[in-house]
């Protein structure tokens, strides 16, 4: 009989190993690992298979495992979290072992080689799929003008820092689907004439890293990579948050300081050693298989006018069921925070919500029935990122917190333009001052210029937004910070 | 000593030179990037002593003194302060009688902070080497501990 037990992370550091090994001693026990369905609150979740499809064990330990396969299961179709979610991206999530090619198939990688990288180009551009690292720029837009610059060689980059906290969507299919992500890479190679790619993996994800790894040998020993189809290789990071604006990360892959570029020339024209360069999220190139395969037009039949397709959210901090979920754009924070999340866990009471990592706007409640998408996001004056949602309860000190984001960017910065490299380190302190109890009402208007400064004035992202929770905090929570003053 | 870091420099050599590259070799043989190694690293790439010294002082997980047996990543990322991780540092801290960024005075711990482990949704989170801890309360962080002799 066969068990299935997640060999995710997440799932490892709930016990998975322990609880396979123990499985391994049971006579007649089959054990395979699988990845996580991003259920974490339900791991380690152990499956096997019925007449109807697969079915569950939720929070197994070692001591459970004697005589647990006579007690019922709970059919995966009955658990709500999961049940209610729209899995594409996340389709093999749990179900398919991570290294194996004959389960994953790449399809879409044998549809697209019939089709001329023109075609490829349009049902990339016509699904309308945008980015899913945090700017949400069209990819369709970067692979044309990629595919239509002059140099050589062009380079396909996987942007796999996923440094925002609260998020670990790249994590899940880095070590859960590395196919997919191999496959919508090799498949942007093809559209825009790339022979060569790269992975820049953080260096905080080990087990990702072993993984990929693995998948990029035998996804060579099976002829869909290699140096004279598509070279792909990894590069890992050294614990720079910067390193995942595009182009700092480009100048990390060339060994040097992770500082970000002047734009333009925009990366899809002079990127990699100043070379054409497709560079894009994990998500956003897992994402092209489902297109290829299924269509532009089913893409583009999913999520609000402006936001196609799905978002796989990452529920975090205080919340009851945190994990993954992927549903189509277009329902509200508050579906995905009550809904799916189930709200906060017992005891604790709901004071506000961060989305889109720490450069993400603090929203409180009236703002839960903002929609999940984009530009919905950007007019309710935030964004949605990367999608992870960080949920925080009423024992949270926000001027504590707007402190620990200003430091956090302080740290992070570049130092290439001054508003994020000065702008920060000032902010902190500003912020350090109320804390101590020592700021007036000069300080708040202070804090308010400053970061309108950053937000106007800085070069890339983060000192662009890096103000946006601090600001939001004070607009939303102003008493907070007043009180101290 | 040099002869070694003459052998992982060896391993270094690209056209252009990566200068990130070289580090992380040096680091993952000695577990540090020695500063005295800068210029007989920057000889090898044919870069100049700045260059080497600019990006080993940029990124966060170089560093040029040697750390404790076992690293522990303490995540004060936004889950694990959401979750009130604090107490559980302020405890760990305790413990090994050092503060963030110090070794224990028995050279068995360093503990770093880290932005993120991406385990967010079983915060709070700290990695010791590449082993992954979740749901820390103070006595879970300690009895982590007694993994890693």
């Amino acid at each position: 009989m066969k068990v299935y037990i997640p060999d995710d992370s997440a799932a490892v550091s709930m016990g998975a190993n322990r609880v396979a090994a123990a499985f391994a001693t049971q006579p007649g026990i089959q054990v395979v690992r699988t990845s996580s369905r991003g259920a974490f609150f339900l791991e380690p979740l152990v499956e096997v298979d019925t007449p109807t499809g697969r079915a569950a064990y939720p929070n197994v330990t070692p001591a459970s495992v004697p005589g647990l396969l006579r007690k019922k299961p709970t059919p995966i179709s009955r658990i709500p979290f999961l049940a209610k979610q729209t899995r594409y991206t996340f389709a093999n999530a749990g179900v398919t072992e991570p290294l194996s090619v004959e389960q994953y198939g790449f399809a879409a990688l044998a549809r697209a080689r019939e089709m001329t990288p023109q075609q490829i180009l349009d049902e990339v551009k016509k699904a309308n799929l945008r980015g899913r690292g945090g700017a949400a720029f069209p990819a369709g837009v970067k692979w044309q003008t990629t595919a239509d610059a002059p140099g050589q060689p062009k380079y396909i980059v996987a942007n796999a820092d996923e440094g925002d906290a609260g998020t670990y969507s790249d994590r899940m299919i880095l070590e859960g689907d590395p196919y997919r992500l191999i496959e919508g890479m090799r498949i942007a190679g093809l559209a825009v004439g790339a022979r060569q790619g790269f992975i820049y993996l953080r260096s905080e994800y080990p087990a990702a890293l072993k993984k990929i790894r693995a998948a990029i040998a035998r996804a060579t020993e099976f002829g869909i990579l290699g140096q004279d189809i598509f070279d792909l290789q990894v590069v890992v990071g050294a614990g720079a948050y910067i390193c995942g604006e595009e182009t700092a990360l480009l100048e990390s892959i060339e060994g040097k300081r992770g500082m970000v570029r002047f734009k333009p020339p925009f990366p899809a024209v002079e990127g990699l050693w100043g070379k054409p360069t497709v560079i894009n999220n994990v998500i956003t190139f897992a994402t092209i298989p489902d297109i290829i395969l299924r269509g532009a037009a089913w893409h583009a039949s999913l999520g609000t006018a402006t936001s196609k397709g799905t978002m796989p959210l990452q529920l975090a901090g205080q919340i009851r069921y945190a994990g993954l979920v992927e549903v189509p754009f277009g329902v509200t924070l508050e579906d995905v925070i009550y809904d799916f999340g189930g709200g906060l866990p017992r005891g604790c009471r709901f004071k506000a919500v961060q989305v889109g990592g720490p450069l993400g706007s603090i929203f409180p409640k009236n703002l839960l029935n903002t929609p999940i998408c984009f530009d919905a996001f950007a007019r309710a004056g935030g964004i949605l990122g990367h999608g992870g949602i960080v949920v925080y309860d009423d024992q949270t000190d926000l001027v504590a917190l707007a402190r620990h984001l200003m430091e956090f960017t302080a740290a992070e910065s570049c130092g290439k333009c001054t508003p994020c490299r000065i702008g920060s380190t000032r902010a902190k302190e500003i912020l350090e001052a109320i804390l101590d109890g020592d700021g007036t009402d000069a300080d708040i208007a202070l804090l308010n210029e400053l970061g309108d400064t950053m937000k106007l004035g800085s070069l890339c992202a983060l000192g662009g937004l890096a103000p946006m929770p601090v600001l939001t905090a004070m607009q939303y929570f102003g008493k907070e910070f007043r009180r101290r003053t | 000593m040099l002869t070694t870091l003459a052998s992982v420099l060896d391993r270094c050599v690209a056209s252009p030179p990566n200068i990130l590259a070289a580090l992380q070799a040096v680091q993952a043989a000695f577990g540090y990037v020695p500063i005295e190694s800068v210029p007989a690293i920057a000889a090898k790439l044919g870069v100049t002593d700045s260059d080497v010294r600019g990006v080993l002082s940029f990124y966060h997980d170089l560093r040029t003194e040697k750390p404790g047996r076992h690293i522990i990543r303490f995540c004060l990322g936004d889950s694990c302060r959401a979750t009130h991780c604090e107490r559980t540092l302020a405890a760990l801290e305790k413990k090994l009688g050092c503060r963030l960024g110090e070794t224990s005075r028995d050279g068995r711990f360093t503990l770093e902070k880290v932005y993120c482990l991406g385990n967010c949704a079983l915060s709070p989170n700290m990695m010791i080497g590449e082993e992954l801890y979740a749901r820390l309360t103070p006595k879970s962080a300690a009895a982590a501990l007694e993994n890693h002799p």
